[in-house]
């Protein structure tokens, strides 16, 4: 097994990896770079430093897991590859969040989704937040850059049923819906994306700008975790950083001390401003932490005539973008429509109930559909996202409330989704809201849906999209970093992930984040190097 | 969920001004709230260790399993809940019955060990509310301590705080349910219930990652 798989043979052949629980004494490293964070932004960052000669060292709280791993087991991959064992949530408790904490990060876990960053995104960003540089002409390179490096592709396979179910509701209501663009390599469609792809055909950071990375003598630490960013007048010295237990939980007491000339950070919308916020980096104008956003996500069921198998084959592959921009990039909250895979772990955490009921409903699981609205938040003034602060043992944590605004786009997109689901020939219809029965017509549904109380809790809500609370923008009063992720105050700091997103993406962010951080460690290395 | 909160409940609020359900529905109001039943339930003698290899299930045949997090008076706890919970998902016969109650106790424990401090806090918290009598009794409105608890009376309350409009009973039933159902029907053994037939056999057969351990 160890000869066809690329991690396993790169231990094999010497890369520079260390497991940090492990470690036994305190220790002090030092590179060029010191790379925090190893998902979509820090994977892409590293492995284009380190081609280009520069020392590299990249640090990943979470371990490294990789196909001998990858057992198509959800309990373990939940507990394993996800942030706080996948109890994430919204410091109410109101909405899970979904995140990968592990070597590659989301891209891990992530379902393939890879789209381009919408033009009118771009263009937004353009004119509210001066980012004129990152207009969708100029960002068409780096979009083709990275496709070819993630070998990112529509889905030519016919998509899965639950998925199909979304191609046919659009279609019969006349609603615009497309093929999904995926990261594979020789897919085997089996529809465990989100428990770590058994068969290492997803092009996420792990088996692509990891490896590249290691290749070109990177080291990096997993299972340690960044504790703080160390200044010493006014450039960052040192990552103060704890490696961790076996556990991945438990730091093991061990410290670790890490120099370097250049620091990116990229551990997450949550994570990034956690790290800065416990480092004290300057802030002269209070912008860490805020306008987080989420693509708030809800949620319906359908139990449809026939065998669904909404745990198999490919996870999504088809959306529609009809209700997204299409009222205004500033207007009433627009969402874009996709399906989720259904594996009985997931759908019992995700379907609220207890009890004969709870029995009943996962039962029908082998026939249920399931189609998501993400919300596109942070565009307008209603919609100014989340903040995160630390608590009190220096874990940030986010505080998302959920304003009328985007009520009333999740109260629209319950309807959306609904009706396509019955357009699609849906037996019946339940809503994930601790309130709903199963609906069994389209009318019933439309008058339950009127009458719904949307509130946090009994409207289930979710993200597996964090960005934000790093902003970046022309005007360092209302932003973190630059166009470039460049910190407007720390010379030597850079920031490379989803964080620095000025308002959401209005789709899957990955590939937006490995775009914009292949653009600006481009830049970075030849400023590195002259 | 009810309407009035008993006096006992209401002077441990620090603004008992404010309208009470407004104050519960914070997250602030919340903390605080919980916070104070977790110090009393500590001083009053609530199990507050996990319950290590020492726990009361003195039927359960296999003891090897080292509980890191939950404490003795959390899986009398939930012992007393998964019946209602899970339900008709459960064997009719005692010994397979209580072995399922057991095992999926232990999965709730590993999976909250991974859950880190934080949420860790947050779940001792609501523990301790439905561990210590008087909340118990005043919040939950379970009136007989959990191990005498029948599976209908566990099910009233869980439908309860399902159907309060306080937000955080609701997000207490969200907790709790969670926990116990992605444990139950997550497991291979209970796979048969929600109709998954595994990770298709093809794969299983051809990957390496599943040879190296037969």
């Amino acid at each position: 097994m160890s000869l066809t798989d690329r991690i396993a043979r790169g231990l094999e052949a010497g890369w520079k990896v260390t497991d940090g629980a492990t470690l036994t004494h305190n220790q002090t490293h030092e590179a060029d770079v010191v790379v925090i964070g190893t998902g979509a932004g820090g994977g892409t960052t590293a492995e284009i430093l380190a081609r280009a000669g520069l020392s590299v060292i990249l640090v990943e709280e979470g371990r490294l897991y990789y196909q001998k791993d990858f057992k198509m087991n959800e309990l373990d991959a939940y507990a394993s590859l996800y942030q706080e064992g996948m109890s994430r949530v919204t410091k109410d408790g109101a909405i899970a969040v979904l995140q990968g904490r592990c070597v590659g990060g989301s891209t891990t876990v992530n379902w393939t989704s890879s789209f381009r960053t919408p033009d009118p995104t771009l263009n937004h960003w353009a004119s509210r937040f001066g980012l004129d540089d990152l207009s969708p002409d100029a960002m068409r390179l780096w979009f083709d850059g990275r496709e070819e490096r993630h070998n990112i592709e529509p889905w030519v396979t016919d998509p899965n049923v639950n998925n199909d179910i979304l191609r046919q509701g659009c279609e019969a209501l006349g609603w615009s819906w497309e093929v999904i663009p995926r990261n594979v390599k020789g897919c085997w469609n089996l529809g465990y994306c989100g428990v770590g792809c058994p068969t290492n055909a997803k092009q996420g950071a792990l088996t692509t700008t990891i490896p590249g990375a290691l290749d070109n003598n990177a080291r990096l630490f997993h299972g340690l975790r960044a504790d703080k960013l160390v200044m010493k007048q006014d450039r960052i010295d040192h990552l103060q950083a704890s490696a961790m237990a076996a556990d991945g939980v438990t730091p093991s007491g061990i410290t670790v001390e890490l120099k370097a000339k250049h620091f990116v950070v990229a551990a997450s919308a949550i994570g990034s401003p956690g790290l800065l916020l416990r480092s004290d980096i300057p802030d002269p104008h209070n912008r860490i932490g805020k306008r987080t956003f989420l693509h708030p996500v809800n949620a319906t069921i359908a139990e449809m005539p026939d065998t669904v198998d909404p745990y198999y084959g490919a996870p999504q592959s088809i959306y529609s973008d009809e209700f997204n921009f299409s009222r205004g990039v500033d207007g009433p909250a627009g969402f874009k429509l996709e399906v989720p895979p259904l594996h009985p772990a997931m759908s019992a955490g995700v379907v609220p109930g207890h009890g004969e009921q709870q029995v009943s409903d996962l039962s029908k699981l082998p026939r249920m559909n399931s189609v998501i609205a993400l919300l596109r938040d942070g565009f307008h003034p209603d919609s100014p996202g989340g903040t995160v602060s630390l608590r009190d043992d220096g874990s940030p944590v986010l505080d998302y409330p959920v304003t009328d605004y985007l009520w009333a786009g999740l109260k629209d997109a319950f309807y959306k989704m609904a009706e396509i689901q019955f357009a699609a020939g849906a037996k019946q219809v339940r809503l994930m809201h601790l309130d709903s029965p199963w609906y069994t017509t389209w009318a019933d549904t439309k008058a339950g849906i009127d009458k719904l109380t949307m509130a946090p809790h009994r409207v289930r809500l979710f993200t597996a999209h964090q960005m934000g609370g790093c902003g970046m923008g022309n005007n360092p009063e209302e932003s973190v970093v630059n166009g470039f992720g460049e910190h407007h105050q720390v010379t030597n700091l850079s920031i490379h992930d989803a964080s620095v997103f000025p308002t959401s993406i209005g789709a899957n962010p990955q590939l937006s984040v490995y775009a914009l951080a292949a653009r600006n460690s481009t830049r970075l290395a030849q400023k590195l190097r002259s | 969920m009810s309407e009035t909160l008993p006096q006992s409940v209401q002077t441990e609020a620090p603004a008992t001004a404010m309208d009470r359900r407004s104050f519960l529905r914070t997250g602030l109001g919340g903390a605080l709230f919980l916070g104070t039943v977790s110090v009393t339930a500590g001083l009053s003698g609530c199990a507050s260790a996990p319950a290590g290899r020492d726990y009361p299930m003195p039927e359960a045949m296999d003891q090897s399993y080292e509980f890191r997090f939950l404490t003795r008076d959390d899986i009398v706890l939930f012992k007393a809940l998964l019946p209602a919970m899970v339900g008709p998902g459960l064997a009719e016969e005692q010994v397979v019955r209580r072995q399922q109650i057991q095992a999926t106790i232990e999965r709730i424990d590993a999976g909250i060990h991974q859950f880190g401090p934080a949420n860790q806090k947050e779940l001792r918290g609501l523990f301790d509310l439905l561990n210590f009598g008087l909340t118990r009794v005043t919040v939950a409105r379970v009136w007989s301590s959990w191990e005498n608890v029948s599976p209908e009376t566990a099910h009233a309350f869980l439908e309860r705080w399902r159907t309060s409009g306080i937000g955080l009973f609701n997000n207490g039933y969200i907790a709790l349910t969670k926990v116990s159902n992605v444990a139950f029907y997550g497991h291979p053994d209970h796979w048969h219930l929600s109709g998954y037939p595994g990770p298709p056999g093809f794969a299983v057969d051809s990957l390496p990652q599943f040879k190296d351990n037969a």
